[in-house]
C-alpha cells in the first residue's frame, strides 16, 4: 500500500475514533437527508399546486360566458411558471421572484418590475435544501473535522516521527487530502441520492444533473484542499481553526451578502413604485388609446381611413374600436419592453458584479453555477417573464383582433344604448377556448451549460490555485522539521 | 526487514559526521563537528541546553542541511537521500510522539506499515517484551499512558525496525531508575546485535554507565571526547561539564 494511502487509511482510523468527527458528521448528514426529503417534497407539493391552478385558470378563461372581446381582455389571464425537476434540489430565486402572473391588457403585472434585488443570492440563507447544506454547512463541517488534519501532528510531535519515517511533506498532504475527501464525499452521498431519484423518478435532465454532482465535488474538494493547506502551514491547531472559520465566513457568509449590495451601490435600480410611475407618465405622453381624441390617435384614424379608402370610420370593413385596441396594446406593450430590458440589463449588470465576487467566494461561483444547472436562476425568471409577456401580447392582440372583426363598429359604439347590439357585442364563447395555453419553454441543455460555464470557470481557477498553493505548502512543511 | 550494513567489528562507521557545520537564522548552532560511530557502538553527546545535541540529531534525520561538512548514516547522505537513510534508522524522540487514539499495538503496526514492515502480533509481543510494556497495556490506546510506556512503545518499534543506526534523544529523561536500568540493558542487546547506537543527554553518570565514547558538546562544538572503559574521572567530568550538561 502506497505511503498515502497508509496515512489516509489511518487518519480515517481516527476519525471514526473521535466523537467530535462522528457527531458532526451525523449530524451534516442527518440535515442532509432531512432537507433532500423536504425539498423533494416541497417541490412536488408546490408544481402539483401550480399545475391544478393553471388547469383551473385555463378552464376558467376558456368557460367564459359569451361576452365582447374586451371585456375577455380585461377578464385576463393566469400562468404559472412550473418548478424544474431539479428545484429540489436548489431552489434557486423561486421563492424570491414569485412563479405566477396575472396577464391582462394594457398592463404588464407582477414580477415583471418585481424586486428581485433581494433574491440574487443570499437572500436563500437558511432555506434547508441540498444545495444550502452542501454549499454552507459541508465545508463548516469538514472544518471542524479537518483544521488539526497537520497541525495537530506538529502540536503532538507524530509530523517528526513520520519525516522520519521517510514520509514525505507530499506524501503526507495527499494521506490527509484523501481522508478529508473521503468524507466530503459521505457527506455528497445524499446529495447524489436524490439527483440520482430526480433524474430516474422525476425526468430530470441528466446531464445538468451530472453537472451539479461535480460541481458540489470540485467544490468540496476545494474546501478540502484549503483545508490541508490551511492546516499544514498553521502554526498550532487553534491558528488553523481561527484561520479557516474566518475564511469560511468570509467566502460563505459575508461576501455573498455584501456582493449584491456591492453590485445595487454600483448599478442602482429603481424601485417598483419608481418604474410604475415612470411608466404612466410615458404612457400618457404616447396617447391613450381610450381616448379617441388623442392626437397619436388621431393619426392612427387619419392613416387607417386613408388605407382602407373611406372618410368616416363607420365606413371601415372592420370595427375601429377593435383596430384602436391593436394599435393601443402595441404601443403599451413597446413601452413596458423598453422598461423590461432596461430593467433586464441593470440586472444583468447587477449579476455580473456578483458572479466577479466569485473569484473572491467560490461559494458564489458554485451558487451561479447551481442555479443555472437547475434551471432556478434569475435567467430562468427572466425567461418565464419574456414568455408570460409574450403570452400575454399575442392573447390580448387576438381578443383585440376579434374586436376588429367578429364585432361591428355599430354594435360596438351602441352597446349600451342599444340592448340588442349589446347582446351582439357578445361574441361566440367557443373563440375562448381557440386561445391557446400558456406553455413555458425551458431552458435547453445547452443554454443551461452556457450559463453554468462562469461559474464552473471560476471554481476551476480556485482548484488550479488551491493545488499550487498545496505544493508550496508541502515544500513548508518539509522546510518547517 | 533486512539490515543494510552492521558488523560489530567493521570498522567503517556507520554514523559520520564530519567537519559539520550548520546556521539557524543568523546563529551558528554547530561549528566544525566531528563524530562517528562504529557498528555495535554506543556514542553519548553531552552538552546544555542549546549546545546543538539535538540539532546534531535533526541534521542527522535529514531535518536540517549543514552549511559544511559530510553527513553520512549507513553510507548514505541524510539530507539528499533522505528516505534511503531513514529506512535505516530509528529514532527515540525525547517525548515519545505517539497517536492517542490507537493503541500500543496499533501505534507500532502504523509506524512500521510506513517504514514498510508488516509485523505479526507475534512480532511484536516479542519486541514489546523486550521493551519492558506490560501484556494489559498492549490493546489499551496510549492517551493513558506514562512517559515511561510511551518510551517503551517507541522501543518496541526501534527493536522491530532492526536497522542499523539508532539515534536517541534524552531517552533516560523521566524514567524511573528500574525503567533506566532495563533500557540500559536494552541497549547493551541492541549494541551487541551490532546497531550503531547515537544518543544525546545531559545524563552524565547515566553515560558513562552505557557509552562506548562520550563527547561533550559546547556552543556547537565539541570540546571532548573520552572513553569511560579507559578508566575516566567521573566526577571530575562532571566538574568540568556536567553543571553545563546538566543545565
Amino acid at each position: 500500500m502506497s505511503t498515502a494511502r497508509l496515512v489516509a487509511r489511518n487518519e480515517w482510523r481516527l476519525m471514526q475514533r473521535s466523537r467530535v468527527a462522528r457527531l458532526a458528521l451525523f449530524m451534516l448528514l442527518a440535515l442532509a437527508t432531512v432537507a433532500t426529503f423536504t425539498s423533494i417534497a416541497h417541490r412536488n407539493a408546490s408544481d402539483d399546486l401550480r399545475a391544478r391552478f393553471q388547469a383551473q385558470a385555463d378552464q376558467e378563461f376558456d368557460g367564459q360566458p359569451a361576452r365582447h372581446p374586451h371585456r375577455m381582455v380585461h377578464y385576463g389571464h393566469f400562468v404559472f411558471r412550473p418548478l424544474p425537476a431539479l428545484a429540489a434540489f436548489d431552489p434557486g430565486v423561486d421563492a424570491f421572484t414569485g412563479n405566477t402572473i396575472y396577464l391582462e391588457g394594457h398592463r404588464q403585472n407582477s414580477a415583471n418590475f418585481g424586486d428581485v434585488r433581494q433574491s440574487s443570492l443570499l437572500a436563500r440563507f437558511g432555506q434547508l435544501t441540498p444545495a444550502f447544506v452542501l454549499q454552507v454547512l459541508a465545508p463548516l463541517v469538514l472544518v471542524f473535522i479537518g483544521f488539526g488534519l497537520l497541525a495537530g501532528e506538529r502540536r503532538s510531535g507524530t509530523l517528526r516521527v513520520l519525516k522520519a519515517h521517510g514520509v514525505t511533506p507530499r506524501d503526507l498532504l495527499l494521506g490527509k487530502g484523501l481522508a478529508l475527501a473521503g468524507l466530503a464525499g459521505l457527506m455528497l452521498l445524499p446529495a447524489l441520492a436524490s439527483l440520482g431519484w430526480l433524474v430516474i423518478a422525476a425526468e430530470a435532465p441528466a446531464l445538468p444533473a451530472l453537472a451539479l454532482a461535480l460541481g458540489y465535488a470540485g467544490y468540496l474538494a476545494l474546501w478540502v484542499l484549503g483545508i490541508v493547506i490551511v492546516s499544514a502551514i498553521a502554526r498550532d491547531p487553534r491558528n488553523a481553526l481561527v484561520t479557516l472559520l474566518g475564511l469560511w465566513a468570509l467566502t460563505t457568509v459575508l461576501v455573498p451578502r455584501v456582493a449584491p449590495d456591492l453590485a445595487l451601490a454600483a448599478v442602482a435600480t429603481p424601485t417598483r413604485l419608481e418604474t410604475d410611475i415612470a411608466i404612466l407618465r410615458d404612457l400618457r405622453k404616447i396617447g391613450d388609446s381610450h381616448n379617441p381624441d388623442d392626437p397619436h390617435f388621431a393619426a392612427f384614424k387619419a392613416r387607417t381611413l386613408a388605407q382602407y379608402g373611406v372618410s368616416r370610420v363607420e365606413d371601415l370593413p372592420v370595427n375601429y374600436r377593435g383596430l384602436l385596441a391593436l394599435e393601443g396594446e402595441k404601443l403599451t406593450s413597446q413601452l413596458f419592453d423598453d422598461y423590461a430590458k432596461r430593467q433586464f440589463e441593470q440586472q444583468r449588470r447587477q449579476g455580473a458584479i456578483v458572479s466577479g465576487f466569485g473569484l473572491a467566494s467560490p461559494a458564489i461561483a458554485l451558487r451561479s453555477m447551481s442555479m443555472a444547472l437547475a434551471g432556478t436562476d434569475l435567467d430562468g425568471h427572466r425567461r418565464f417573464l419574456t414568455q408570460a409577456e409574450a403570452y400575454r401580447y399575442d392573447v390580448v392582440q387576438r381578443l383585440n383582433r376579434l374586436q376588429a372583426e367578429a364585432v361591428t363598429y355599430s354594435d360596438d359604439s351602441n352597446r349600451n344604448k342599444d340592448p340588442e347590439a349589446g347582446r351582439r357585442v357578445r361574441i361566440d364563447p367557443a373563440n375562448w377556448s381557440k386561445v391557446p395555453d400558456f406553455a413555458y419553454q425551458p431552458a435547453s441543455l445547452a443554454e443551461k451549460l452556457r450559463s453554468a460555464l462562469p461559474g464552473a470557470a471560476v471554481l476551476i481557477l480556485w482548484l488550479l490555485a488551491a493545488t499550487w498553493l498545496l505544493r508550496r505548502a508541502a515544500r513548508r512543511l518539509g522546510e518547517a522539521l | 526487514m533486512k539490515r543494510a550494513m552492521t558488523s560489530p567489528d567493521s570498522a567503517q562507521p556507520l554514523i559520520l559526521v564530519d567537519q559539520v557545520s550548520l546556521d539557524r537564522g543568523n546563529r551558528r548552532v554547530l561549528d566544525q563537528v566531528s563524530l562517528t560511530v562504529a557498528a555495535g557502538e554506543i556514542y553519548a553527546l553531552l552538552g546544555g541546553n542549546g549546545a546543538g545535541k539535538s540539532t546534531t540529531l535533526s541534521a542527522l534525520l535529514g531535518f536540517l542541511r549543514p552549511a559544511s561538512g559530510a553527513l553520512e548514516v549507513a553510507g548514505i547522505d541524510p539530507v539528499s537521500q533522505h528516505d534511503q537513510a531513514c529506512a535505516r534508522i530509528a529514532y527515540l524522540p525525547e517525548n515519545v510522539a505517539l497517536y492517542d487514539q490507537l493503541t500500543a499495538c496499533e501505534n507500532i503496526a502504523y509506524f512500521m506499515a510506513l517504514a514498510g514492515a508488516e509485523p505479526d502480533r507475534a512480532s511484536m509481543d516479542r519486541a514489546l517484551d523486550a521493551a519492558g510494556l506490560q501484556v494489559e497495556a498492549r490493546d489499551r490506546r496510549v492517551s493513558g499512558f506514562s512517559k515511561g510506556m510511551r518510551q517503551k512503545v517507541a522501543i518496541a518499534m526501534a527493536v522491530l525496525r532492526d536497522v542499523p543506526v539508532l539515534l536517541l534523544d534524552e531517552p533516560t529523561s523521566g524514567l524511573d531508575p528500574r525503567a533506566t536500568a532495563d533500557f540500559n540493558a536494552l541497549l547493551a542487546r541492541l549494541k551487541a546485535r551490532g546497531t550503531a547506537i547515537l544518543m544525546v543527554t545531559h545524563d552524565l553518570l547515566g553515560a558513562a554507565d552505557c557509552a562506548d565514547r562520550i563527547g561533550f558538546l559546547a556552543s556547537g562544538r565539541i570540546v571532548e571526547e573520552v572513553r569511560p572503559a579507559d578508566g575516566i574521572d567521573v566526577l571530575a567530568l562532571h566538574h568540568r561539564y556536567g553543571e553545563a550538561a546538566a543545565a
